[in-house]
């Protein structure tokens, strides 16, 4: 029970002090903190794409009247609703 | 005869692959209860087969269709894998690939792509991989053919050897290992490697798991696993076996990355890169797509389709048909016969042939955007729009397609993963005003509205767009509400397709078409020609005493609240089900005038312009085609959505003519 709290906890936290991907300047390179509250499928499908908690990856484009995001890591690019790339929190390196 | 299984991620060049690897391949059939079809190949030097699964990032599905692979693996237990890796995304196909390896079969690996990495300045120690993985692995070139030979060689040849003498390649720490081995002490050995089946089962993979049920009572199994769950989450910072076992994995790629893979140069904006920006820039992108869209039409439907067709045509109702009436008189043929091969089969093979240099050549220019990952972007950049609607963005391509023909929009629908979405799109497809329903529209502009034909005709497609916008958020709010609508997407580098590829996915669709299609319009021309040849009492003496007219008198008065309550529009709708076109040449014969000329006059004896319009909205709407109906209870493999498919559509376009019939009646226009 002590570790799952601890493990949300931690989490929230992280959640809190960390930027939105979505607010960082275009083309800038940051790292992944946490991806709490995104949606199970597509979180599962970003880890398969190596993309996940610790992971570096650049804002590369977002699409009008609030449309998708596009992202780079690794050399892929990879594109998610706004409301999912709201749920990575990053910090810059 | 040896069974090879082509595994490999998504967008690796896989079906390149699949294509230099063998002469010739055939469906046969569907997996297991998905609409996957199973592809499997013979290979080029004759000894054995291929069998191409579809692309998966991990083994551990998430969606039935996913499913098949790991079915694959555990059902048919292949002499040979052959694993298609893309050598510019090393870490993560490697992720996939050390699954394959704890399935303990024979496995080489084709390493693709290997011109991409040069140019990126990438440098790959082919040899010390191949040793730390403990498989052979040949680079390969798939575009090129280059390497492809050799890899075919090498997995015929099985000189890979047996799994167990290979390396473990990850050890999964001391809460996942005892509980594997204890996993592995309750199972009988058997063909597939049980150390797989393990850590497949604490991964998560539940078609590992079902098997295992079949095999061990559920509670040992739900015990076993809670118990290692728990053990995880109390001893490491994962929050589950799952999470744990991934980290384990990455640990190991990351090490083997950094043995045998230099990076030298930094790399630069790349050509993907830059035509991205333009692709994707708020003010260029739609009209890019535009354009190509228009440009697709234009060479489908004018350029070059319909001089083929036209060509075809005039080759059936000329020599041909001229051809086999002498032969039939020769034969002294009788009447009945004359007639149904004259008039039923081949009217009814002129109506599919006529269709085929379009579909083709669409079908081309899909594969053309699919290939060259032009797709990707479409989808996102339409995305937005959709979502508005609860669908995708690659719903949208199916749609667009639609405008051409329903049948091979529907089958586009193939790329939609999310089974809700997948499922809207192919039902709201027939929305889309299909070329053959512009024969209709032609007709009965030319004849009420000669001045304002453009905006008439472009009313009717925006009211069918209109129309599944609208129906697409109710039903995604009503019957199709159990899931959230999902978005993501991969946009691979820009490539220009291989020419090979392009033309067997060209062919394949084709084929695919024709078949159904053909087969549906075929049968419904023989159908319609014999309901319009007899009559109640025996050979009709004219077609206004057919059992065609009968059914048509019995129908027309429901038509009448819309404003065509004669049997003559009754009976060419019913044989518009077959294939919407049919429409005006049945009308020709009930109207007894067999020229368009003659037709469009006739018709102002029938119709006011507010009829016609109320017509031709009915037209847009009523049901799918036959050919469509067909295809939609394949996409769909359901009978109940089929049904609905149809129902749906009569009813929306019942209410919809009559509400304009009425309307305009009540407003004054008549």
């Amino acid at each position: 029970m002590n570790g799952l709290d601890n493990d949300i906890h931690s989490q929230r936290k992280r959640v809190r002090s960390a930027m939105k991907l979505t607010d960082v300047q275009i083309g800038t390179k940051v790292k992944i903190t946490s991806m709490f509250a995104m949606n199970p499928f597509i979180r599962r499908r970003l880890s398969d794409l190596c993309i996940s908690e610790g992971s570096l990856i650049t804002l590369d484009h977002l699409l009008p009247f609030s449309g998708p995001c596009m992202i780079e890591a690794n050399g892929q690019a990879v594109a998610i609703r706004l409301k999912e790339a709201e749920c990575i929190r990053v910090v810059a390196v | 005869m040896i069974h090879i299984g082509l595994i490999g991620n998504p967008n690796t060049g896989k079906t390149t692959v699949f294509n230099a690897l063998t002469k010739s391949y055939e469906y046969v059939g569907n997996w297991a209860g998905v609409t996957v079809e199973k592809k499997v190949g013979v290979l080029i030097n004759k000894q054995g087969s291929l069998t191409d699964l579809p692309g998966v990032y991990s083994l551990q599905p998430l969606s039935k269709d996913e499913g098949v692979t790991t079915r694959y693996l555990v059902e048919e237990s292949p002499d040979q894998l052959i694993n298609v890796v893309d050598a510019s995304q090393l870490k993560r196909n490697l992720y996939l690939t050390l699954q394959l390896l704890e399935y303990e079969s024979r496995l080489v690996m084709g390493l693709n792509m290997m011109d991409m990495v040069e140019t990126r300045g990438v440098q790959i120690n082919v040899d010390r991989l191949s040793n730390v993985l403990g498989v052979p692995i040949i680079p390969i070139v798939a575009r090129t053919g280059i390497g492809c030979k050799k890899l075919l060689d090498c997995a015929s040849k099985n000189v890979s050897g047996r799994g167990e003498d290979r390396p473990q390649t990850v050890d999964y720490g001391p809460q996942i290992e005892p509980a594997i081995a204890a996993l592995i002490d309750m199972l009988p050995q058997g063909k597939i490697s049980r150390r797989w089946v393990a850590i497949q089962f604490f991964d998560g993979n539940e078609v590992v798991t079902d098997w295992l049920s079949e095999r061990l009572p559920a509670e040992i199994l739900r015990g076993l696993y809670d118990q290692t769950e728990q053990k995880v989450r109390t001893e490491t910072e994962a929050d589950g076996c799952h999470m744990l076992i991934r980290l384990r994995r990455s640990q190991v790629i990351s090490e083997m990355i950094s043995q045998c893979m230099l990076q030298t140069k930094v790399s630069q904006t790349s050509f993907t890169q830059r035509l991205d920006r333009l692709v994707t820039h708020r003010l260029t992108g739609i009209p890019i797509f535009l354009l190509f869209m228009y440009l697709t039409f234009k060479v489908t439907f004018e350029w070059l389709g319909v001089r083929l067709s036209d060509t075809l045509d005039g080759w059936i109702s000329g020599p041909i048909s001229e051809g086999i009436a002498r032969a039939m008189e020769y034969a002294h043929a009788g009447e009945f016969i004359r007639s149904l091969i004259m008039d039923g089969i081949i009217a009814g093979v002129s109506g599919v042939i006529v269709f085929v240099p379009q579909i083709f050549i669409l079908f081309f220019i899909l594969s053309f955007i699919e290939d060259s990952g032009y797709m990707a972007r479409i989808a996102t950049v339409m995305d937005r729009l959709l979502e508005g609607v609860g669908l995708n963005g690659k719903a949208f391509i199916p749609m667009i397609i639609g405008f051409g023909c329903n049948v091979p929009g529907i089958m586009a629908a193939r790329t939609i993963e999310q089974p809700k979405e997948r499922l809207l799109t192919i039902l709201l497809t027939p929305l889309m005003s299909c070329s053959a329903r512009l024969t209709v529209y032609s007709l009965f502009v030319a004849a009420f509205f000669e001045a304002h034909q453009a905006a008439i005709v472009l009313s009717l497609y925006v009211i069918g767009v209109v129309l599944a916008l609208v129906l697409a958020k109710l039903f995604s709010m009503t019957i199709a509400n159990n899931e959230p609508s999902l978005f993501i997407v991969e946009l691979p580098p820009y490539r220009y397709p291989q020419w090979k590829t392009l033309w067997r996915s060209t062919w394949e669709k084709g084929k695919g078409f024709m078949r159904k299609a053909g087969t549906f319009i075929l049968a419904g021309s023989v159908v319609i020609w014999l309901l319009s040849y007899l009559g109640p009492s025996g050979k009709a003496v004219d077609i206004s005493h057919s059992f065609l007219q009968v059914i048509g008198s019995v129908l027309s008065p429901i038509f009448a609240p819309l404003g065509f309550g004669n049997w003559q529009s009754a009976s060419s709708l019913i044989t518009g089900f077959f294939a919407k076109e049919v429409v005006v040449s049945t009308m020709n014969i009930l109207y007894a005038a067999p020229t368009e000329e003659g037709l469009k006059i006739t018709l102002h004896q029938f119709f006011s312009p507010l009829q016609a319009y109320s017509f031709m909205v009915f037209t847009l709407v009523y049901v799918p085609c036959l050919a469509t109906v067909a295809v939609i209870r394949k996409e769909t493999a359901s009978r109940k959505w089929t049904w609905f498919s149809v129902g749906y559509a009569l009813i929306v376009a019942y209410l919809l003519a009559l509400f304009i019939y009425q309307f305009g009646v009540w407003i004054g226009l008549t």
